[in-house]
């Protein structure tokens, strides 16, 4: 570590301890989880970047969307998401969480799941190879030195016209808001 | 022991053809009332496994088409299971508009997640099945989605394409 | 009587162990890591982690949730203060060795206590399985503490790290069962491989601390490297003969490479089976050193 890793650690411990310490919760979402095993195992090591697979939402900070996001899934993403600690961060991954992808036009499937839940950066390819999740992580890591993942601020300050859109999109939901609706007709 | 079902079959029902396309495949087609009598009778002699019920849309013919799978699972070695894997494809065929149908669950009680998944992805009500619920999808469907007038663009252009993005919403 | 050393040696043996103890846990993933023929995070993985866990808001169900793990760490803390480290001691004359033996219930209890809050069954699973890990193996250390006890003719830990000195070590004496004794059950008292039920990330998503998130996490953690400190510690000093500073250090490395060594290559037991072993094979040979040591003395 250099001087002025040093003095970036003595600025603001807690973004660096972000950066280096990502651990994604291990929600196989959909096909793309093929890819994640080999990136966390011995062939392309995940754990000398400091991320780790979490067993538990409460416990991860990243969270990896991998492959097509359907209206089931969608409702255990949410509740997912939800649950963990603030700060978080969300990578889309594959190209059918950016606009559908191959399912474009598919009766059951959700196509832009930046309108549900807020995302931070996206992966492109179908499925990217693990070196291509290697690089999203260092484009992470650029992102919140600048201060500019703040996905989890959005969600909390517009949560009323996230919730509209996840109405929208799954019926009527069972679980209450995560944060206090504001009335707009007071 | 192919053909020695085969004659079996034609002797006991009327209206119905029998065809062996090949070595390991006997298909079968009835009319609708018939279905539920050939499969304990074929439950009876050795073929004790529904492997699959499937539908099939002939929009053009103006019905739906539903396909039984039987096969016996353990070759039993009698007379007319015999020692290769037989299997019996039973087809019916009834009409598009408002469909009914028996269950199929007194003979075989594993027809019950298939027949689930026919009626929300095609939509046909099977009398006396107990838990006609949806097995897959979430939403509610005016047509059902798999048959053939149902048009997917359109669905997500109406649907999925409305609800906006949370940066353009004022 | 209270003198200013001993403030000292009371605020430093915590440091110490926590300094160590962090250290373990850095290069406990270092090694596994090599060992499956990868590089590894950096040794200092550990206090990032905590630094992290620190600044995320974790999220409380109760306030018996967050005195939970408060007592838990608390107990784990004072503990360390019993136990000799090099050459010091902060608490020396107030019982030794029986009050180890109640003192090391307090971390699985404390969490229990935040377990029923936190309405997660899993959490109930990994405490009962940590429970009756306790359960299995305190049967044979208490007869290694018997024997221990009989043979030097005292419960204080510091009189029998100083009668194992020049190399009288308790493991070269007719100690040798007890010690051996000790081994077999050192991976069930650290949490290691083969007995790593409780906290088992894959089966019951890390047992008790599926809902711990934010600080709570990170007090978790600290209590789990102080544990790993505590336990290794009691073997040097019971059995090698822990000496000044430094070789205390170095005998506690040798000692924690071979328990991951054992960890990296074992498959994890189910409880009833590490239950079977633990109350035959460890029990029968240090019962037999017990009774070895009645005669011989």
């Amino acid at each position: 570590m250099d001087r002025n890793q040093i003095k970036k650690w003595l600025k603001s411990p807690g973004k660096m301890a972000h950066k280096y310490s990502l651990w994604a919760i291990y929600f196989c979402t959909g096909c793309g989880i093929i890819e994640i095993p080999p990136v966390i195992t011995s062939r392309w090591d995940a754990e000398r970047f400091g991320v780790l697979p979490a067993p538990s939402p409460r416990q991860a900070n990243l969270f990896l969307i991998t492959g097509y996001v359907s209206v089931k899934t969608l409702k255990a993403i949410i509740k997912t998401y939800e649950q963990m600690p603030e700060p978080k961060y969300t990578v889309g991954f594959g190209s059918c969480p950016i606009n559908g992808g191959m399912y474009w036009d598919s009766y059951n499937t959700i196509k832009h799941l930046d309108k549900y839940i807020p995302v931070d950066g996206w992966i492109a390819g179908c499925m990217p190879r693990p070196e291509a999740i290697f690089i999203a992580v260092t484009h992470l890591w650029t992102l919140i030195d600048k201060g500019m993942a703040k996905g989890y601020v959005k969600y909390r300050e517009q949560y009323g016209r996230y919730r509209e859109n996840q109405e929208m999109a799954l019926g009527r939901l069972e679980w209450p808001p995560l944060f206090p609706l504001k009335d707009e007709n007071d | 022991m192919i053909n020695r079902l085969k004659q079996e079959l034609e002797s006991t029902f009327r209206e119905i053809s029998v065809a062996v396309p090949g070595e390991n495949g006997i298909t079968v087609v009835a009319s609708p009332v018939q279905i539920l009598t050939i499969l304990r009778f074929l439950k009876d002699r050795g073929y004790d496994h529904l492997a699959m019920i499937s539908c099939v849309d002939w929009i053009k013919e103006d019905s739906l088409e539903l396909v039984y799978l039987v096969s016996a699972y353990l070759t039993g070695d009698n007379e007319y299971t015999g020692r290769e894997k037989i299997t019996v494809t039973l087809k019916t065929r009834i009409p598009r508009k408002e469909p009914e149908f028996p269950t199929a669950i007194p003979v075989f009680e594993n027809a019950e997640p298939y027949e689930r998944e026919i009626h929300e992805l095609f939509g046909i009500h099977f009398t006396g099945h107990p838990r006609l619920i949806p097995l897959f999808l979430e939403r509610e469907y005016e047509i059902p989605p798999f048959r053939k007038d149902f048009d997917t663009r359109e669905y997500v252009k109406e649907v999925f394409d409305k609800i906006p993005f949370v940066e353009n919403k004022e | 009587m209270v003198t200013a050393f001993g403030i000292l040696e009371i605020i430093a043996s915590p440091l110490v162990a926590l300094v160590v103890g962090i250290f373990f846990l850095g290069l406990f993933r270092k090694m596994m890591a090599r060992i499956h023929w990868r590089y590894g995070p950096p040794l200092y993985q550990p206090v990032i982690d905590l630094v992290r866990l620190f600044h995320q808001r974790g999220f409380s169900h109760g306030t018996l949730f967050d005195l939970g793990i408060v007592v838990s760490l608390a107990g784990t803390v004072i503990l360390v203060l019993f136990v000799p480290i090099g050459g010091m001691c902060a608490l020396e004359s107030s019982g030794g060795l029986l009050v180890i033996l109640y003192l090391m219930l307090f971390a699985p209890l404390g969490i229990a206590l935040s377990g029923g809050e936190g309405a997660n069954p899993n959490i109930s699973i990994g405490i009962s399985r940590k429970l009756i890990l306790a359960l299995s193996y305190e049967v044979p250390f208490i007869f290694i503490i018997l024997s221990l006890m009989s043979y030097y003719r005292t419960i204080s830990i510091v009189e029998i790290v100083n009668a194992q000195s020049n190399f009288h070590w308790a493991l070269f004496s007719p100690l040798v069962l007890s010690g051996l004794a000790y081994f077999m059950i050192l991976p069930a008292m650290l949490g290691l491989r083969p007995f790593d039920m409780a906290g088992a990330p894959q089966e019951i998503s890390s047992g008790t601390a599926v809902e711990y998130g934010g600080k709570y996490l990170a007090f978790s953690k600290i209590e789990h490297a102080l544990a790993l400190f505590i336990g290794i510690a009691l073997f040097v000093n019971l059995f090698l003969g822990g000496g000044n500073i430094l070789t205390f250090l170095l005998k506690m490395l040798v000692v924690f490479v071979a328990g991951v060594f054992v960890h990296a290559v074992f498959p994890r037991f189910r409880i009833e089976q590490a239950t079977k072993y633990l109350w035959f094979w460890p029990t029968m040979i240090s019962f037999v050193s017990l009774i070895l040591i009645q005669i011989v003395r």
